[in-house]
C-alpha cells in the first residue's frame, strides 16, 4: 500500500476524542474503560481472597464481602468479558474487511456513551448507601428484599449495557455483511470475523430476555407488580428462566470472540492456514445455536421437573462436541507448521490448554448425577474461572500483545511480557485448580466464612497465595503494555507478516484507514502466508 | 467404618471416577500430540523456515465429531441412570419437612416434633467463629436415625435457599411457594454438616445446620421427648 505518512489516528485533542465517531477511537475508549474495570474487579477479588484466607471474619464484614462479590461478578462479566469485545470488534472489524468505518458511526458513539453511563452508575453503587449485595444473578425473591440493596441501579445498569450491546451488535453485523471490500467473500472472512458475527447475533437474540427479566424485577420491587413474588402469586423460577435464557448464551458471547482471537494468532504463528477452516466455522454456529438450548443446567437443583433436567443434560454435554472440534483443529494447525514462540503465541497456547481444563470440567456440571453434589459450590466457580478468568483473559491479553503494534505503532517489551504470562499461569493454576478440589470437598459458593475443616482451610490459604501471584502477573503485564507506549521500540507495519487486511496498512492506521478501498485479488486469503511473500518478491 | 458413609453419594463417586478417567484421557489425547507438534515443527533457521501445506482431512474431522458425540451421550445416559436413583427416595423413607428462612432451618418430623437451627447456633458467640459440628448445642441439631433413608420435603419462608447434605452429596433448592424434594441416608453415627448453597444475604455463610445421626432406638427415644 502507499507509503504516504499521516498523523496517527490517536493524535487528537480531548474534544476530538469526546465527540469522535471514529471506530478506532471508540475501540480504544471501550478497551481502556474495560481494562480499568477489570482492575477494579480484580481488586475486589483480592478482598474476597483475603477474607477467605482463614475461616472466620477478619478483613471485611459479611455485607462488604457480599458487595465485593457482586461487584466482582458484574464488572468481570459485563465490563471485561463482554465489553472488551466492543474494543476488539470496533477497532479491528472495519480494518479486516477493508472499510473506512462501521456502518453507523454515530450509533457506534452512542453505544459507547451508553456503556459509559452504565460505568458511572456502576461506580455510584460503590458509595455507602448504594451498595448492591445480591450477586450478579439478582435472584428474586432475595433481590426484592431490603438486604439486597437498591435494585433500581442494577436494572438501569443492565438496560444501559443492553442498549450499548444491541447498538454495537447491530452495527457490527451490518458492517460485516454489507461493507466488506471486493474480494473478501464470506469464504475469505477470517475466523475473527466469523466469531464476531455469531457473537453479535447471540447478543441481538438474547439481550431482550435479560432486559425483560430486570424490568419485571424493577416493577416488582417499586411498582407492586407480582411477577416473581411468591407471596402474591408470582413465580421466582420465571426470573431464573428469563435470566439464564440470556445469561447462558452470553458465555458464548464472551468466549466465541476469544476463539476468534486464538484462531488468528495460532494460524499466524504456525505460518499456515487453519486446519479444518470450514468445520471451525460450522462449529462456531453450532455453539451459537446449541447455546440457546442449555440454560436449564443453571437450574438443575432449582425445583424444575426432573425430565427437563435430564433433557437439558443431553443438550448441555452435546455443546462439548463443536467445542472439541475447535480444539482439535487448533492443535492440528500446529501440524507441519513453522511455529514461532512469540508472546501472543504463548498466550494463545496457554489459553487453549486452560480452556481444555475449563471445558472438561464443564461437562460433569451438565450431568445432574454429578452436579447434584457440586451445584453452587466452588467447583462451579473454578470451572468458569478456567474458562473466563483464564482462557478468555489469556486470549484477550494475547490479543493485546498481538495487535499492540497495530494499535500503537510500538512494540511491547518481549521479556517482561513473558514474565507476566509466567506469573499469571503459575498464580491462576495454583488458585483455580485448588478451587476445584475445595469445591469437591463441598465448599459452597458465596461464603464469607466457613467452618475450620482442615482440608478447606489449607486449600483456601494456597488459593489466596495463588490469587496474589496472579494479581502480580497481571500488574507486570499491564505495566509493560502501558510503559511500552512511551519507551517501546517503533514497530514495523506488519511485524508478524500476516496477510490479514489489517496488517497491510500502516501501523498505527491512518485516520481514514484506507486511501483506496482495497480490491483483494483472487489468490489472496487472510491465511495465505505465501501470498504475502509473493507480494514482497514482486516489489 | 461401613463401606459407604452415606447414600446416594456412591453414585456421585462412580460418576466422578468415570468422568475423571475420560477427562484425563481426553486431556492427554489433545496435549501429547500438541506437545509433539510444538517441538517437532518449531521454527528453526534453515531447517523449518516454512510451513508445509496440509489439506484438510475429512476423515479426521468426522472422527473427532463422532467419537466425542458418543462419549458425551454415554456420559449423559450414565448420569440419567444414576440420577433416577439419586432423585427418588426409596419406599418407606422417613419424611422430614424442612423449611428454610433467613437465616436458619426448621425441621419438622412425622410426629410433629420441630427442631430449629439458626445461623448463630453454629458459631461461638464470643469469637464469632464457626463451631465444630460436635460442639453445636444438641437442641439445635436435627436428629437422624442411622441406616434409614430420609426423604426431605423442602420449602422456604422468604427467599430461595438451598439444602446441601455434605456426606450424601445432594443439593436441592428450597423455593418459596414450591415444595421440592431430595433424599439421603447416613450409615454412620456422628455429626454432619448441612449448608445453604443459594445466596441469601448477610448470614448466608453461617446458614448451616448439624445433622446428628444416632442409632434407631436412640432416635425413637429422642423423637418422643419434647
Amino acid at each position: 500500500m502507499a507509503a504516504v505518512s499521516y498523523k496517527p489516528y490517536f493524535s487528537a485533542g480531548f474534544k476530538e476524542w469526546l465527540f469522535t465517531t471514529d471506530h478506532k477511537k471508540i475501540g480504544i475508549m471501550y478497551g481502556v474503560t474495560s481494562l480499568i474495570f477489570f482492575l477494579v474487579a480484580g481488586l475486589s477479588a483480592l478482598a474476597i481472597r483475603l477474607e477467605l484466607y482463614q475461616p472466620g471474619i477478619q478483613f471485611v464484614s459479611e455485607d462488604t464481602y457480599n458487595q465485593a462479590l457482586t461487584v466482582h461478578g458484574v464488572l468481570m462479566q459485563f465490563w471485561w468479558a463482554v465489553a472488551i469485545w466492543g474494543s476488539f470488534g470496533n477497532y479491528l472489524l472495519p480494518l479486516m474487511i477493508g472499510a473506512r468505518d462501521v456502518a453507523f458511526p454515530r450509533l457506534n458513539a452512542l453505544s459507547y456513551w451508553f456503556f459509559f453511563a452504565a460505568s458511572v452508575l456502576a461506580l455510584l453503587t460503590l458509595l455507602p448507601g448504594n451498595q448492591i449485595r445480591m450477586m450478579w444473578t439478582g435472584y428474586p425473591p432475595f433481590s426484592l428484599n431490603e438486604n439486597a440493596g437498591p435494585v433500581a441501579f442494577y436494572a438501569l445498569i443492565v438496560h444501559l449495557l443492553g442498549a450499548a450491546s444491541l447498538a454495537s451488535a447491530i452495527n457490527l453485523v451490518v458492517t460485516n455483511l454489507t461493507m466488506r471490500a471486493p474480494g473478501i467473500t464470506l469464504k475469505k472472512m477470517n475466523l475473527f470475523l466469523h466469531s464476531f458475527l455469531a457473537m453479535n447475533v447471540i447478543q441481538i437474540l438474547g439481550v431482550p430476555a435479560l432486559a425483560g427479566a430486570v424490568t419485571m424485577l424493577l416493577m416488582d420491587k417499586y411498582f407492586s407488580t407480582a411477577f416473581f413474588d411468591p407471596t402474591r402469586g408470582g413465580d421466582p423460577l420465571l426470573y431464573q428462566n428469563l435470566f439464564w435464557f440470556y445469561s447462558h448464551p452470553v458465555v458464548y458471547v464472551m468466549i466465541l470472540p476469544a476463539f476468534g482471537l486464538i484462531s488468528e494468532m495460532i494460524a499466524t504463528f504456525s505460518r499456515r492456514e487453519l486446519f479444518g477452516r470450514t468445520s471451525m466455522i460450522i462449529a462456531i454456529w453450532g455453539i451459537a445455536i446449541l447455546g440457546f438450548m442449555v440454560w436449564i443446567h443453571h437450574m438443575f437443583t432449582s425445583g424444575v421437573p426432573d425430565w427437563i433436567r435430564v433433557l437439558f443434560s443431553y443438550t448441555t454435554v452435546l455443546i462439548g462436541v463443536p467445542t472439541g472440534i475447535k480444539i482439535f483443529n487448533w492443535i492440528f494447525t500446529l501440524y507441519k507448521g513453522s511455529i514461532r514462540f512469540t508472546t501472543p503465541m504463548l498466550y494463545t497456547l496457554s489459553a487453549i490448554f486452560m480452556f481444555l481444563i475449563g471445558g472438561l470440567t464443564g461437562i460433569p456440571l451438565g450431568l445432574p448425577a454429578f452436579d447434584i453434589a457440586v451445584h453452587d459450590s466452588h467447583f462451579v466457580v473454578a470451572h468458569f474461572h478456567y474458562v473466563l478468568g483464564m482462557a478468555l483473559t489469556l486470549a484477550v491479553f494475547g490479543g493485546f500483545h498481538y495487535w499492540y503494534p497495530k494499535f500503537t505503532g510500538r512494540m511491547y517489551n518481549e521479556t517482561w511480557a513473558k514474565v507476566g504470562l509466567l506469573l499469571v499461569m503459575i498464580g491462576s493454576n495454583l488458585f483455580y485448580f485448588l478451587q476445584f478440589i475445595v469445591g469437591i470437598y463441598g465448599m459452597p459458593r458465596r461464603y464469607a466464612d466457613y467452618p475450620a475443616i482442615p482440608e478447606w482451610t489449607r486449600l483456601h490459604e494456597l488459593q489466596t497465595v495463588g490469587a496474589f501471584i496472579l494479581a502480580f502477573g497481571v500488574l507486570v503485564a499491564v505495566l509493560n503494555l502501558i510503559l511500552s507506549l512511551k519507551i517501546g521500540k517503533k514497530a514495523e507495519d506488519n511485524p508478524w507478516q500476516s496477510p490479514s487486511l489489517e496488517w497491510l496498512i500502516p501501523s498505527p492506521p491512518p485516520p481514514h484507514n484506507f486511501d483506496k478501498i482495497p480490491h483483494m485479488p483472487e489468490d489472496w486469503d487472510p491465511y495465505n502466508y505465501d501470498w504475502l511473500e509473493k507480494q514482497h518478491r514482486k516489489q | 467404618m461401613k463401606e459407604v458413609l452415606a447414600y446416594p453419594a456412591q453414585y456421585w463417586h462412580t460418576m466422578y471416577e468415570i468422568w475423571l478417567f475420560i477427562s484425563v484421557v481426553i486431556y492427554l489425547v489433545v496435549f501429547l500430540p500438541a506437545l509433539y507438534f510444538l517441538i517437532r515443527y518449531r521454527y528453526r533457521r534453515g531447517v523449518n523456515e516454512k510451513a508445509q501445506h496440509v489439506h484438510e482431512s475429512k476423515a479426521l474431522e468426522v472422527l473427532w465429531t463422532i467419537i466425542p458425540t458418543i462419549v458425551v451421550i454415554y456420559l449423559a445416559t450414565q448420569s440419567f441412570a444414576f440420577y433416577r436413583i439419586q432423585r427418588n427416595a426409596p419406599e418407606g423413607a422417613m419424611e422430614v419437612k424442612v423449611t428454610a428462612f433467613m437465616w436458619g432451618w426448621e425441621f419438622e418430623y412425622p410426629n410433629g416434633k420441630k427442631v430449629y437451627s439458626f445461623f448463630n447456633s453454629v458459631v461461638n458467640p464470643e469469637t464469632n467463629a464457626y463451631l465444630k459440628p460436635e460442639e453445636v448445642n444438641d437442641m439445635f441439631k436435627a436428629y437422624i436415625p442411622e441406616d434409614t433413608p430420609v426423604k426431605v420435603l423442602l420449602t422456604s419462608r422468604d427467599v430461595i435457599h438451598s439444602f446441601y447434605v455434605q456426606p450424601a452429596k445432594v443439593t436441592e433448592d428450597a423455593v418459596p411457594g414450591r415444595i421440592t424434594h431430595m433424599w439421603f441416608q447416613i450409615n454412620e453415627p456422628g455429626n454432619y454438616w448441612v449448608f445453604c448453597r443459594e445466596y441469601c444475604g448477610t448470614q448466608h455463610s453461617r446458614m448451616a445446620a448439624v445433622l446428628k445421626v444416632v442409632p434407631k432406638e436412640e432416635f425413637n427415644k429422642w423423637l418422643q421427648t419434647n
